[in-house]
C-alpha cells in the first residue's frame, strides 16, 4: 500500500491530513524556514507513534515531530518534506504529589502542565518565554530554558524519564523516578536531540514547591552596559536570584504599546530581576539588587506591588519575540551564550554588526546566564535583505563564540543554526556525533538534515583508535 | 488578484504576524483539535498563501476559516496587534463572494428577516407559539439548537424600539435596540432605558435603526452589513453615545469604522460600561445588602474584542452579589453568533464545557451579558439556572428596595 493509505488504516482517516492548503499550515515552525510536508498525522496514543515510526521506515520517508509549533530554529520545518508527526493528541498528566513527580505527555502545554501542579503547590520550572504555548516534548527536544533556568537550570535538569518510541517502532523508557539510576544516562542524550534520536512520547519530569515568597524589580538605565554591569555584580556579590532579563529600548517601547504595563520606555535598557525564597530573604536580596543597580546609574527602580503587577512585567517579558510584529514582518533570531563578564562588550560588538549591515537589531535576554537572543527584525520578501541578515547573523555567532561563548543556550540548532555547528565544533566533534545518531537511526528517518551540518560523518575511522574527540559534551 | 472583495484582509494586517504561536493555547478551536488548521494562527497562514497565491479560495479555505468561532480571544494576547477579526470578516467576505453556492439561505435571513422588524415579530409570534404549546421540535433542527434557549416570550413587556425619555442632565444616549434582543430579550432593553433614565440620560431609540449588522458581518455577507451599517449611521447620528445592551452588537458598533461608520464608532459603547460609570460616578446608587454569589461569564466579544471585565462585575458588586468566576481564561461558550447552527458539533462541546464550569460553582444564578451566550448556557445548564444580563441583576436588587 502507499504511504497514506498505511497511515490511514493505522491512525483512522480524520487524523491524517493531505489537502494541499493545510499541509501548507504545517510547513514551518515559529522560525524562517519553510518545507513542504508530504502527510500530516495526529497520533493519539504512543502505540499509534510507533505505528507512524515502522510506516515511515517501511517506505523510508522522514518523520518531522512537531508539537506547538513554537520553535525558533526549523527543527519542526520539514525541510526535506516527509511525515509530520503532531504530538498534541499526546496530553495526559499524571501528577505523583508526594514524590513531585508527573508523567505527561509530549503534548502537553508546558504552562498547562505548572497549571495542573498548582494545586498541589508544586511547578515545572522551565519557563521558555513560549511556555503558554509550546509542548513539554518541545521543551525535551531542545532542552528548552526560560528566565528563571538561571537559578534552577534548563530542561534536562528537571527531566527523570522519557518513553520514547525508537527505530523499528520499539517503544522504551529511559530513566526513573530514582535520581541516579545506574547504567548510562541515556536519557540525557535525548533530552536537546531535536527528535533526530526517535520520538519522545511521554516525560516524567520532576516538579518543585512553589516558593513562598517573589519579589520582581523592574530598573531602568540610561546605558546599555549599566544593566549588563549590574547583572554580573549581582551574580558577583554572591546571590542566586531567579532570574535576571535584560530588555533594549525598541523592544520596550513595543511591548509597552501592546501591553500598557508602565515599562521604562525612556530607558537605553530595561532589567527585570526576580528573587525568591521567605520573605526576609527576598526583601535583603531586592535590596542588594536595588543597591548594586543605583550604584550603576539605573534611572528608575520599582518593585512588583502585587501579584497582578508581577504577571503583567513576565507577560511584557516573554512577549517580546512576537512583539517585534510590529517592527517588521519577519525575524531572525540568534541564541549564543557569553561568559557575563563579557555581556557588554559582545552587546556593543553585535550593536555594531547591525549597524554596519544597516539592519534593525534588537535583544532581549537571560542576561543572569549570558544567554543572548540578538534578533534582526526584517523584511523576508526582500532576498537582498535576507542576505545582509543572515550574513550578520554569521558575524554575530563568531564574535560570540571568539568571547568564549556557545552557539546556542536553549533554542536548539534546527536548520537555521545547523551550518555554524561547524564554527563550534571539530570535525572530529561532528564526526561523533554522527556517528552516535546512525546507531538509534539506521534508516535515517527521524528528523533528519536537523542539528548535523551535511558530510558530518566525513571521516572514515573503522579500525582505527581514536582520539576522545574535544569538546563533544562540554 | 487573489482577492475579489473590496475588504479582503490586506497585506499588512497578515504581515504583522509573525507565528509565535502565543495565540494557540487561547483559542477555544485549537484547544478542541490540537491542530493548526484550527488555530488563529493557522488561519493567518491560510490568508497569507492566498495572498500570496499559494493557494486559492476553495472549499479547503472555506473549511478552514469557517471553524473559526469569531470570539477573537486570540487579539489580547497577540503582542503583534494582529487585527485579527478585521480578517476574519474579509476572508469570510471573499469565501462568500468566490464560492457563491454555500449558505444561500444565509442571505435571506440575514439580509431580510433579521433587519425587518415585521417578519422578526412574526417569527417570534410563531415561536412564542411553539414555546407555549410545547411544539419547539417542530422549529428546524438547525435552527432550534438556537432557539431552544431562548426565555419564554410571555409577559415580556412593550418594545423599546421608538421609546424616547429621560431628562438628558447626563447627555443623549441613542440605543440600539438590536433585532433579536429587542424581541428575544426585551427585559434587557427595558432595563436598559430605566437604568440610563435614572442616571441622567436622554434615551431615545429611533424606530429608523436596523440590526446592527454583526450576524451578517460575520457570516461574509459584506454588501448586507455595510446596508445595515449605513442606516444606522444615520438614525443613530446627533447623540452623544450609541449603547448596545447585547456585547456582539456593542463591539461590532465599536467596528463600523470597517464598514463606513467611522463616526459612530467612536461613540459606540456596552452599556455595561455606561451603567458602571454611572454607578462609580453616583449616579447611580450602591444598593444595600447581601445578596450571595453569582457567577459571572464573559461574553468574548465584551472580553476580548472590547477588553471590558471590570465593568459587569463592578454592577453586580453594587447591587450586592459576590462574584463567583467560572474560567480565568474566558474561553468561549460555543454559542459565537450563528455558529451554533453552522457547527453545531465544535459549539455543542464548548457550551458543555462551559456549562461544566459554572457546576463547578454550585451556583444557579449566572450572569451573562450577551444574549447568544445566555441562549447557550440555558441549553447547556436547563431550567434550573436563572441566566440574566448584569444589569438586569442590578435593576431587580434596587427594584426589591435593598
Amino acid at each position: 500500500m502507499d504511504l497514506v493509505t498505511d497511515l490511514r488504516v493505522a491512525l483512522g482517516v480524520d487524523n491524517v491530513l493531505v489537502e494541499p492548503l493545510e499541509l501548507y499550515l504545517f510547513s514551518k515552525d515559529a522560525s524562517l524556514m519553510r518545507g513542504e510536508p508530504h502527510v500530516v498525522v495526529f497520533p493519539q496514543d504512543t502505540t499509534q507513534v510507533a505505528e507512524v515510526v515502522r510506516i515511515a521506515e517501511t517506505h523510508g520517508v522522514p518523520i518531522v515531530p512537531r508539537g506547538a509549533g513554537t520553535g525558533l530554529t526549523a527543527g519542526a520545518s520539514p525541510t526535506v518534506g516527509g511525515i509530520v508527526l503532531v504530538t498534541t493528541a499526546l496530553d495526559t498528566i499524571e501528577i505523583d504529589a508526594d514524590n513531585r513527580t508527573a508523567w505527561v505527555g509530549a503534548g502537553v502545554i508546558n504552562l498547562d502542565l505548572s497549571r495542573a501542579a498548582g494545586p498541589y503547590g508544586l511547578y515545572f520550572a522551565p519557563d521558555p518565554s513560549s511556555q503558554s504555548a509550546c509542548t513539554v516534548g518541545g521543551n525535551v527536544a531542545n532542552n528548552s530554558g526560560g528566565p528563571h533556568c538561571l537559578a534552577e537550570g534548563s530542561t534536562t535538569s528537571h527531566v527523570l524519564g522519557l518513553e520514547v518510541v525508537l527505530t523499528g517502532g520499539e517503544v522504551v523508557i529511559l530513566g526513573s523516578q530514582a535520581p541516579d539510576p545506574p547504567g548510562l544516562d541515556l536519557k540525557g542524550l535525548i533530552v536537546g536531540s531535536e527528535g533526530t534520536l526517535g520520538v519522545v512520547t511521554k516525560v516524567l519530569v520532576r516538579l518543585l514547591p512553589i516558593d513562598p515568597e517573589v519579589r520582581t524589580l523592574l530598573m531602568g538605565f540610561a546605558e546599555t552596559a549599566g544593566a549588563t554591569t549590574t547583572v554580573s555584580e549581582v551574580i558577583a556579590s554572591g546571590l542566586v536570584p531567579a532570574a535576571l532579563e535584560i530588555m533594549d529600548q525598541r523592544l520596550i517601547v513595543a511591548v509597552e504599546n501592546w501591553l500598557h504595563a508602565g515599562l521604562p520606555v525612556d530607558a537605553a535598557a530595561m532589567l527585570l530581576a526576580e528573587v525568591t525564597g521567605e520573605a526576609e530573604g527576598v526583601d535583603s536580596q531586592a535590596e542588594v539588587i536595588s543597591t548594586i543597580a543605583r550604584a550603576n546609574g539605573a534611572t528608575s527602580i520599582e518593585v512588583a506591588a502585587t501579584p497582578e503587577h508581577r504577571e503583567l512585567l513576565w507577560k511584557g517579558r516573554k512577549s517580546a519575540f512576537g512583539a517585534t510584529a510590529q517592527l517588521a514582518p519577519d525575524y531572525y533570531l540568534h541564541d549564543a551564550v557569553v561568559p557575563r563578564t563579557r555581556l557588554a562588550e559582545t552587546m556593543a560588538a553585535i550593536y555594531e554588526i547591525a549597524d554596519r549591515s544597516q539592519l534593525t537589531l534588537v535583544n532581549v535576554f537571560h542576561a543572569g546566564d549570558g544567554n543572548l537572543h540578538p534578533l534582526i527584525a526584517f523584511d523576508a520578501s526582500d532576498p537582498l535583505v535576507s542576505e545582509r541578515v543572515y550574513r550578520a547573523g554569521e558575524e554575530i555567532v563568531a564574535v560570540c563564540l571568539r568571547n568564549g561563548g556557545a552557539l546556542s543556550g536553549e533554542h536548539g540548532i534546527g536548520v537555521e543554526k545547523r551550518d555554524l555547528m561547524r564554527a563550534a565544533f571539530s570535525e572530529l566533534d561532528l564526526d561523533a556525533q554522527a556517528r552516535l545518531k546512525e546507531v538509534f537511526d539506521p534508516s535515517r528517518v527521524f528528523n533528519p538534515t536537523k542539528v548535523l551540518p551535511a558530510g558530518s560523518r566525513c571521516f572514515d575511522y573503522g579500525g582505527v583508535r581514536r582520539p576522545a574527540a574535544d569538546g563533544v559534551w562540554v | 488578484m487573489p482577492w475579489v472583495t473590496d475588504i479582503h484582509p490586506e497585506k499588512t494586517e497578515l504581515d504583522s504576524c509573525v507565528q509565535c504561536g502565543l495565540c494557540l493555547p487561547v483559542c477555544p478551536t485549537f484547544r478542541l483539535t490540537g491542530r493548526e488548521t484550527a488555530s488563529p494562527r493557522g488561519r493567518l497562514q491560510a490568508m497569507s498563501a492566498v495572498d500570496q497565491g499559494v493557494a486559492v479560495v476553495d472549499e479547503t479555505f472555506a473549511r478552514i476559516i469557517d471553524f473559526c468561532l469569531g470570539c477573537r480571544a486570540c487579539e489580547p494576547v497577540c503582542p503583534g496587534l494582529v487585527p485579527y477579526g478585521r480578517t476574519l470578516e474579509g476572508a469570510r467576505a471573499e469565501i462568500d463572494a468566490q464560492l457563491p453556492d454555500r449558505e444561500r439561505q444565509l442571505s435571506f435571513l440575514l439580509g431580510r428577516v433579521v433587519p425587518s422588524r415585521r417578519l422578526l415579530d412574526l417569527a417570534t409570534g410563531l415561536l412564542r407559539l411553539a414555546q407555549s404549546v410545547g411544539l419547539i421540535r417542530l422549529v428546524p433542527a438547525r435552527m432550534r439548537r438556537m432557539v431552544g434557549g431562548v426565555r419564554s416570550l410571555w409577559g415580556r413587556g412593550r418594545a423599546t424600539l421608538g421609546h424616547a425619555g429621560g431628562s438628558g442632565v447626563s447627555g443623549s444616549v441613542g440605543l440600539l435596540v438590536g433585532c433579536v434582543q429587542d424581541e428575544w430579550f426585551r427585559p434587557v432593553n427595558r432595563a436598559a432605558v430605566t437604568l440610563l433614565e435614572l442616571a441622567g440620560h436622554r434615551v431615545e431609540a429611533p424606530v429608523a435603526q436596523t440590526c446592527c449588522g454583526a450576524l451578517a458581518a460575520h457570516a461574509g455577507k459584506s454588501e448586507i452589513a455595510a446596508r445595515l451599517a449605513e442606516r444606522n449611521v444615520s438614525a443613530l447620528s446627533g447623540y452623544d453615545q450609541v449603547v448596545a445592551t447585547a456585547a456582539g452588537c456593542s463591539a461590532h458598533l465599536a467596528g463600523y469604522a470597517h464598514w463606513g461608520g467611522a463616526s459612530l464608532a467612536g461613540r459606540a459603547v456596552d452599556v455595561t460600561v455606561m451603567v458602571s460609570e454611572a454607578i462609580r460616578s453616583g449616579r447611580l446608587p450602591q444598593v444595600d445588602g447581601d445578596r450571595g454569589p453569582i457567577a459571572v461569564q464573559d461574553p468574548c466579544h465584551l472580553r476580548h474584542a472590547q477588553r471590558v471585565t471590570r465593568e459587569p462585575r463592578r454592577i453586580l458588586e453594587a447591587a450586592g452579589y459576590e462574584v463567583v468566576e467560572i474560567d480565568p481564561a474566558g474561553m468561549c461558550c460555543g454559542a459565537a453568533g450563528l455558529y451554533t447552527m453552522l457547527q453545531p458539533e465544535a459549539s455543542s462541546r464548548l457550551g458543555a464545557q462551559k456549562a461544566a464550569q459554572v457546576r463547578t460553582t454550585g451556583l444557579t444564578r449566572v450572569a451573562s451579558a450577551n444574549p447568544g451566550c445566555e441562549m447557550q448556557l440555558r441549553t447547556h445548564l436547563g431550567d434550573d439556572y436563572e441566566i440574566a444580563h448584569p444589569i438586569e441583576w442590578y435593576l431587580r436588587a434596587l427594584q426589591s428596595g435593598g
